[in-house]
């Protein structure tokens, strides 16, 4: 259980350490991207906990996602159509989504365990 | 099983992580560009070389006096302190100078003379407004109608009158002393406050002012009033 969290606060110390900037023209690319990867998260999680969890599943959803999203943003900048607000919105729906189903089965395995 | 689902967990979260810390960084800390223009950086860097110059003749100065210690140490240390106080005391002001400069007369305009006004003495504002300009050009010393402005010379208005250095200041005409470090330097001094828009400041007030000629040798007196001393501490004799 702590490792996945030693990994995020790796991470985090990382970015925050390196004080790597991105240009602001790549911004929004990045904040997708991040979105697109907490979408794959939870999706990870959910399906752990519903033990459907396929690890090709999850490893190529989260390039992939991240990949799609940023290809998005980068078409939408060109077309002059901001596209990148569709991805915003998908991830958004799936992630509240995700979280939900997630909730739910821990309410019910705590339950559960409580009237054991 | 469990173990690689950790593991491939751990790997994503830490690219989630990097991400979130270098989305957080960009949006917390956002680049500031440089929006100069050539002409803005030259004129910086000029002013960096100014520096750099003054800086390096008063090292030079310094190395000097530290080459006369060293020179002096085994025959008379007390011949070389009493010359670094005598540079010390000119640097100050308290000695008497002389040298190159020009000198100022402030008069009453003309139209006020014909018309007949009153005529005032010269606002503290006025005056510090003109020795401003006078240090802007470099001046070494000044001297305000016979009264010697060092670095603690107060200009201020003393029940309506003028003073400097405690002591008022003649209604108009009266002379301002200038000296500076070369013949050259007065001549500058001359053009740029000839150039310089304060004389329309003393017109403002019915005062003219006539800049002289630079001249070869200017005598300006010393300052003639004790200084107080805020940290320094004599030490009494024999004690050293």
């Amino acid at each position: 259980m702590w490792l996945p969290l030693l990994g995020l606060i790796l991470g985090i110390s990382l970015g925050l350490l390196t004080d790597i900037q991105i240009p602001d023209v790549y911004e929004s690319y990045l904040s997708i991207a991040v979105l697109a990867a907490l979408d794959t998260l939870f999706g990870g999680i959910r399906a752990q906990l519903q033990q459907v969890y396929d690890d090709k599943v999850f490893v190529s959803g989260f390039f992939f996602n991240i990949a799609l999203a940023a290809a998005l943003a980068f078409l939408g900048v060109h077309l002059g159509v901001d596209l990148y607000l569709a991805a915003i919105f998908a991830f958004g729906v799936r992630l509240f989504q995700n979280i939900a189903v997630i909730r739910r089965i821990i309410l019910t395995k705590w339950s559960e365990r409580k009237k054991e | 099983m469990k173990k690689t689902v950790y593991i491939r967990f751990t790997f994503i979260l830490l690219i989630v992580g990097f991400m979130l810390a270098v989305q957080y960084n960009t949006v917390k800390n956002p680049e500031t560009r440089d929006t100069r223009d050539v002409w803005a950086i030259r004129q910086e860097l000029a002013k960096e070389t100014e520096l750099h110059s003054e800086l390096l003749s008063e090292v030079r100065v310094l190395e000097q006096t530290i080459g006369k210690y060293e020179n002096m140490m085994y025959e008379s240390p007390k011949i070389a302190l009493n010359e670094t106080v005598g540079q010390l005391k000119k640097e100050i002001g308290l000695v008497e100078f002389n040298g190159p400069g020009l000198t100022i007369k402030v008069e009453p305009s003309l139209e006020s003379i014909v018309v007949g006004q009153a005529i005032d003495g010269i606002s503290p504002e006025l005056l510090v407004r003109l020795i401003n300009e006078i240090n802007r050009f470099k001046a070494r010393a000044v001297e305000v109608d016979g009264k010697r402005i060092i670095y603690s010379s107060a200009i201020r208005d003393v029940n309506g009158k003028t003073t400097v250095n405690n002591l008022a200041v003649k209604t108009a005409p009266f002379t301002i002393k200038v000296g500076t470090s070369t013949f050259e330097d007065a001549k500058k001094m001359y053009n740029q406050l000839e150039a310089s828009a304060i004389g329309d400041d003393f017109y403002i007030d019915n005062l003219k002012l006539v800049i002289g000629e630079p001249e070869n040798n200017v005598k300006i007196a010393a300052y003639d009033q004790s200084i107080s001393k805020q940290f320094l501490l004599e030490i009494p004799g024999g004690e050293s």
